[in-house]
């Protein structure tokens, strides 16, 4: 069963990010009381706050944690203009005895001029690079040629994608295949300026970043955008929160390797959900891309699946506080996946296996809740 | 009702529980969760949780503009209200209609006369000549006012010196309201259009929000939150809201300001006549539509979430965070469960690691998932193929290879197929079947596994095995095919007599026996009609079979639902040259397009294969299994393949993620048995301090260090005690900061782990014993020693053991410091 569980942030203003790390044992959260938590995971699975500092000067919108084999590094961007990056240190006091974990200010980028809106670090095949986009619509990529030396980051590109920029997401794919892409999202709620999502792809020849593909049939606001993990998939799939949540296929089309051209793509829209009602604002894929989070303005999260047809279908909803949408008192808190509504079903029906797959996984689920409270 | 009365709706300020509905009259609410003893039948619902129970009713004063509430505690309840004609009346609501606390229950406070009650005259006369639309108090200096007048200004009044003011002429003068999170900010509005002030640079709105077609009815700042707007339109059922965290300073530089536009629908279609935020609630409202239809409504800030590598959800929603974590309950069905969770589950139990017998491993999958058990079973067919055909003739490699390429590359190769015409076995009838041979397709159905390897057909013992997996139908069919009509019918006759026996194989097992070749025979015409309705595919391709023509046996090789390998089975003994590698060159492609793993056997482990896999990937994300299956692939050819090094990292890549480290170096030595390429090259190699020459030799206790010792000269038998010394120059090695023994010195016993228990494992023991031994140090500050005795140093201590150094080498490194999830 999957059970929401609330835990104390105690940040003093709005959440805005939360970012796993690789194993998952750790996290990160950045707020708009302009400080930043990292948080590790104890043996009992509880969360412990080991680090809390004051980070920026405006709110933090984002935060990311990079590849473990680079160390404990994190990146912060903020409406202060800058993004910085973190690193963990230890040995020289001893703050591990107290439960808390030292994080030191390794390098502070200042290139925009306006609000740093998303920070994103490159997938680790391509090393220690870091990428921004700011309101002003400049993307940058960064790198560190020295991985031991956190502190020397060098602009190795700027792209210029004309529109407010509010998202960008690194295609992950670490196939030889496919060239570094980068996707960026615009939140610029003028429809009349066309596409909202940009693809970029990088160069061999030229060495630079190119526009590869401009996703013209999303002219609202994009809040946020999300590469799904490729695992040795032949295409790509790109979710997109704006007025609702898009999912697009990527495929990439056969070319020479010899020409400079960028890729060219087939674009397919697999699926489109509207159930947020109201703007969608952040969308997260699992680690295999077969389970996609979203969240939008109806104050819910939303959880989708898709089956093996390709058919994508709404498998939980869970309220933003945790309570359950049903509103039956002392029903699940939450439900996770349609295994999870089988489960939750199973465990009241335990020897009825009758009722096996009813179309509606949610109703399913209410329902057994329902039903359990009777019978209790 | 009528137009001019539509319900306003305001909170107590007292009691975060209670607000007044005003529209004829005023009516206080108290609000209380749903459900519990406390609300009486009676109550409204606003809400899943909450519901409202009326306290009271005044309709004592007709004609209302406006109300607002006494802002003191005592009395509680006392509201004035501005009516249409002029007046201002001060009345009170619930318990204090007869409660002493209140001095006077009606006091007028206007100048008409005529109701002879109290009148007072008022304290300031302020802005005349002008109609006043909205007033404020600005809460950072008490004895100020802000008017919006009629002459289209916003002023500025000091109650202290009623001369003084500060005004500024804007349209935006309905509506004026300061943030009571940030005093200076005020907002005010005309028709759609939204200004937001700063009073300490009043000459003009710091900006304007984007106008609304239809005219604003309400504009108001939440009470809880700081820089969320609320603004209502008319006749809209649509509440949006504006989150300025950061509004640009009026002194500060020029910076665009951050406005989140958001909207929500509180009560879906229906259309909103008011709405006031909870005094306390975070960022809660009552929401009231024109025919008074209340609703409690909660505005959820923007949610972020993030998954984690082992599925669980987080979500950041306001200030709090939530976790909803995967529990790894049992009794899921299989097919429902994410395939991240079943790779997870299939890598605890080694699932691809059974290289001895190669199918059992769908039943380490789960052996629920028919592809996968065909997967296995193929792999396992044409590995046995391959090592028998090893064992007996090791010159012939081209048939080697071909084992490999699947049986649609094995029997385009095919060639002197000889037609036989077998009897039906227990009847002297000649069939006019014609059965097809050839060494080609001995082998593919020995891929298929019907036979096992041997000059004659026998399908006896695959019949045996069929039947004791309880697979009756198949059986038969499989018996069938092989013209043996009397071991079907036997096959079936035992498996209705057999516990839990289906009686209906009887049935079909009689239908059977009555077989007649002749053509226009009444059997044949029935049965060709009738099998259609049989549920089970076997029983019914075997009836197709029977009354098919002669090559004509399209129902038995499309029916879908027979395993593929039965139908490429079937195919090989009774299609001829010319049709065969028609029929499995579709299969392929079907099979490909499809992703079906059941297609590995006719692909084979080739380039098709991989083909077949990528679309198998492609729909599923399976990449474990996906780099299994290719690494059984004959060494080199498909492992060299982009697509399957791209499997085989992502999968060590997502073991990794999980911390399944002791799974992924499982894994590495699995991939570096059967493809040495990829066999890692030694990384660290520790050098003498004097020579500089590598002493890897000398400090593993191998037997192999008298070969090391040779080579460098030293004749005469290798000591125990030389291996402290390094081989090239013999200079003795570091020592350990321990125990202060040269390197080399086999540990006997580790201090502090004498414990009685850590005896009982003794294996494990000795797999330690040898770890026990290794050199180790610390890359900061460069000292070590015996691994075993570090080890239990950093077991108490964070300081390095050697006097002076306060490095802390175990901390150094924080993924070292996770425990693999797969070590118990």
């Amino acid at each position: 069963m999957f059970v929401a569980r609330s835990i104390a942030a105690d940040h003093k203003d709005l959440i805005h990010d939360v970012s796993y790390d690789f194993h998952g044992r750790r996290m990160a959260t950045c707020s708009s009381d302009q400080s930043m938590k990292v948080w590790d995971k104890g043996g009992n699975a509880e969360w412990n706050c080991t680090a809390s500092w004051k980070t920026h000067s405006g709110s933090v919108w984002r935060v990311t944690w990079a590849h473990p084999e680079f160390g404990q590094v994190l990146a912060s961007c903020s409406f202060d203009r800058t993004a910085i990056v973190w690193e963990e240190i230890v040995g020289e006091s001893n703050d591990k005895q107290r439960g808390q974990s030292h994080w030191i200010k390794r390098t502070t980028l200042v290139d925009s001029r306006t609000s740093v809106t998303d920070v994103k670090f490159a997938p680790k095949h391509m090393g220690l690079m870091l990428t921004t986009c700011s309101a002003d619509g400049v993307v940058r990529i960064y790198e560190a040629p020295d991985v031991m030396n956190l502190s020397q980051w060098s602009l190795q590109h700027e792209i210029s994608s004309k529109l407010s920029c509010s998202c960008i997401s690194w295609n992950p794919s670490s196939s030889r295949a496919h060239a570094p892409m980068i996707a960026v999202g615009s939140d610029d709620s003028n429809v009349t300026y066309g596409g909202k999502v940009q693809i970029y792809e990088y160069n061999e020849v030229t060495r630079k970043y190119a526009k590869a593909e401009t996703l013209m049939t999303v002219t609202d606001a994009v809040h946020d955008i999300a590469f799904a993990p490729n695992l040795g998939r032949s295409f790509h799939v790109l979710a997109i929160a704006t007025k609702d949540v898009r999912i697009f296929k990527l495929v990439p089309l056969r070319k020479d390797s010899s020409s400079s051209a960028p890729t060219k793509f087939e674009v397919q829209v697999l699926a489109q959900f509207d159930s947020h009602n109201s703007q969608v604002w952040r969308v997260s894929w699992n680690i295999t891309s077969t389970l996609l989070a979203s969240s939008g303005d109806d104050g819910c999260v939303r959880l989708w699946k898709a089956n093996y047809m390709d058919n994508w279908k709404c498998t939980g909803i869970l309220k933003g506080d945790g309570s359950p949408v049903s509103g039956q008192p002392g029903a699940l808190s939450g439900i996770l996946g349609s295994a999870t509504a089988q489960r939750s079903f199973h465990l009241i029906w335990s020897k009825d296996y009758k009722v096996h797959c009813l179309p509606d996984l949610i109703f399913l689920s209410c329902l057994s809740d329902y039903l359990y409270i009777l019978f209790l | 009702m009528s137009s001019g009365y539509k319900p306003d709706i305001l909170w107590s300020p007292h009691h975060a529980d209670r607000y007044v509905i005003c529209d004829t009259e005023l009516s206080l609410y108290r609000i209380g969760p749903a459900g519990s003893s406390e609300t009486k039948a009676g109550a409204l619902p606003l809400s899943e949780e909450t519901a409202a129970t009326l306290l009271a009713i005044n309709s004592d004063t007709p004609y209302m503009k406006c109300v607002a509430w006494y802002p003191k505690q005592e009395p509680e309840c006392l509201l004035a209200v501005g009516q249409a004609n002029g007046r201002v009346v001060l009345t009170s609501l619930g318990q204090s209609h007869n409660s002493k606390s209140v001095p006077a229950e009606k006091v007028r406070l206007s100048g008409d006369v005529d109701s002879g009650l109290v009148v007072t005259k008022p304290l300031y006369e302020l802005g005349q000549n002008d109609a006043c639309l909205s007033l404020c108090w600005l809460p950072r200096d008490h004895q100020k006012l802000l008017l919006a007048g009629m002459h289209r200004n916003l002023a500025i009044f000091d109650l202290r010196n009623t001369s003084q003011k500060t005004f500024v002429n804007t349209k935006a003068i309905q509506g004026v309201t300061v943030d009571p999170h940030f005093q200076d900010r005020v907002a005010s509005f005309f028709e759609g259009q939204v200004a937001i002030w700063d009073l300490r640079k009043f000459e003009k709105p710091v900006f304007t929000l984007t106008e609304q077609s239809k005219p604003l009815t309400k504009v108001a700042w939440c009470r809880t939150r700081m820089g969320l707007l609320a603004t209502l339109t008319r006749d809209s059922n649509i509440i949006r809201l504006y989150d300025m965290q950061h509004t640009p300073m009026p002194f500060g530089d020029e910076v665009e300001p951050t406005i989140i536009e958001r909207s929500v629908q509180p009560c879906s279609e229906s259309i909103i006549s008011s709405f006031a935020w909870h005094p306390s609630a975070q960022n809660r409202m009552v929401v009231v539509s024109p025919n008074r239809v209340m609703n409690d409504f909660t505005v959820f800030e923007r949610i972020s979430l993030a998954w984690s590598s082992t599925t669980a959800l987080m979500w950041a929603c306001g200030r709090h965070l939530y976790e909803c974590a995967e529990d790894a309950g049992q009794g899921v069905a299989a097919t429902e469960k994410d395939i991240a969770t079943k790779m997870r589950e299939r890598a605890q139990l080694r699932y691809g690691h059974d290289t001895m017998q190669v199918w059992r491993n769908h039943m380490l999958a789960g052996g629920d998932d028919p592809q996968l058990r065909s997967l296995w079973y193929t792999l396992h067919y044409i590995l046995h193929c391959s090592y028998t055909e090893n064992v007996e003739q090791k010159q012939q490699s081209n048939k080697q290879s071909l084992i490999y390429s699947g049986i649609k590359n094995i029997v385009k190769s095919s060639s002197g197929t000889t037609e036989t015409r077998h009897c039906w076995s227990g009847s002297d009838r000649q069939t006019d079947v014609p059965r097809y041979h050839s060494e080609e397709r001995s082998l593919a159905l020995q891929l298929c596994g019907w036979i096992s390897r041997g000059p004659d057909i026998d399908v006896e013992p695959f019949l045996k095995s069929l039947e004791q997996e309880g697979e009756r139908e198949r059986a038969a069919a499989v018996a069938l095919f092989n013209l043996d009509i009397r071991r079907a019918i036997q096959i079936l006759n035992k498996g209705a007599s057999a516990e839990k026996g289906d009686l209906n194989l009887t049935v079909v097992a009689m239908a059977l026996s009555g077989y007649t070749d002749e053509k226009n025979s009444l059997w044949r015409e029935m049965c060709s009609s009738l099998r259609l309705q049989l549920k089970k595919p076997y029983l019914c391709i075997m009836f197709a079979f029977l009354t098919s023509e002669p090559g004509a046996y399209d129902a038995v090789l499309y029916e879908s639902r027979v395993a593929v390998r039965d139908r490429v089975a079937f195919a090989c003994m009774f299609l001829n040259d010319a049709q065969l590698p028609r029929y499995i060159d579709k299969l392929t492609n079907e099979m490909k397009e499809a992703g079906n793993l059941e297609g590995i056997l006719l692909t084979g482990l080739t380039k098709d294969g991989v083909d077949l896999m990528e679309s198998y990937v492609d729909r599923t994300g399976d990449v474990q299994t996906a780099s299994f299956c290719m690494l059984k692939g004959s060494p080199g050819e498909v492992l060299k393949d982009p697509r399957v090094q791209c499997w085989i990292e992502n999968y060590r890549n997502l073991l990794d993620a999980w911390r399944f480290w002791h799974k992924r170096a499982e894994f590495d030595i699995h991939r570096s048995k059967l493809d040495p390429s990829s066999k890692p090259l030694a990384q660290v190699f520790v050098s003498c301090n004097f020579c500089g020459k590598s002493i890897s030799y000398s400090c593993s206790a191998m037997p192999h260090q008298g070969r090391g010792f040779s080579q460098y000269g030293v004749s005469g038998s290798p000591t125990k005690s030389k291996v402290t010394s390094c081989p090239g120059c013999r200079k003795p090695l570091p020592r350990c900061a321990l125990c202060l023994m040269n390197m080399g010195t086999p540990v006997s016993s580790c201090p502090g782990t004498g414990k009685a228990d850590e005896k009982a494992d003794l294996t494990r023991d000795k797999k330690l014993a040898q770890f026990n031994n290794w050199f180790t140090w610390c890359h900061n500050c460069r000292h070590g020693g015996h691994a075993g005795h570090m080890l239990s140093w950093f077991r108490d201590h964070s300081e390095c053991p050697v006097s002076a150094c306060t490095c802390k080498c175990m901390q150094l490194d924080t993924t070292g410091n996770l425990v693999p999830s797969d070590s118990v």
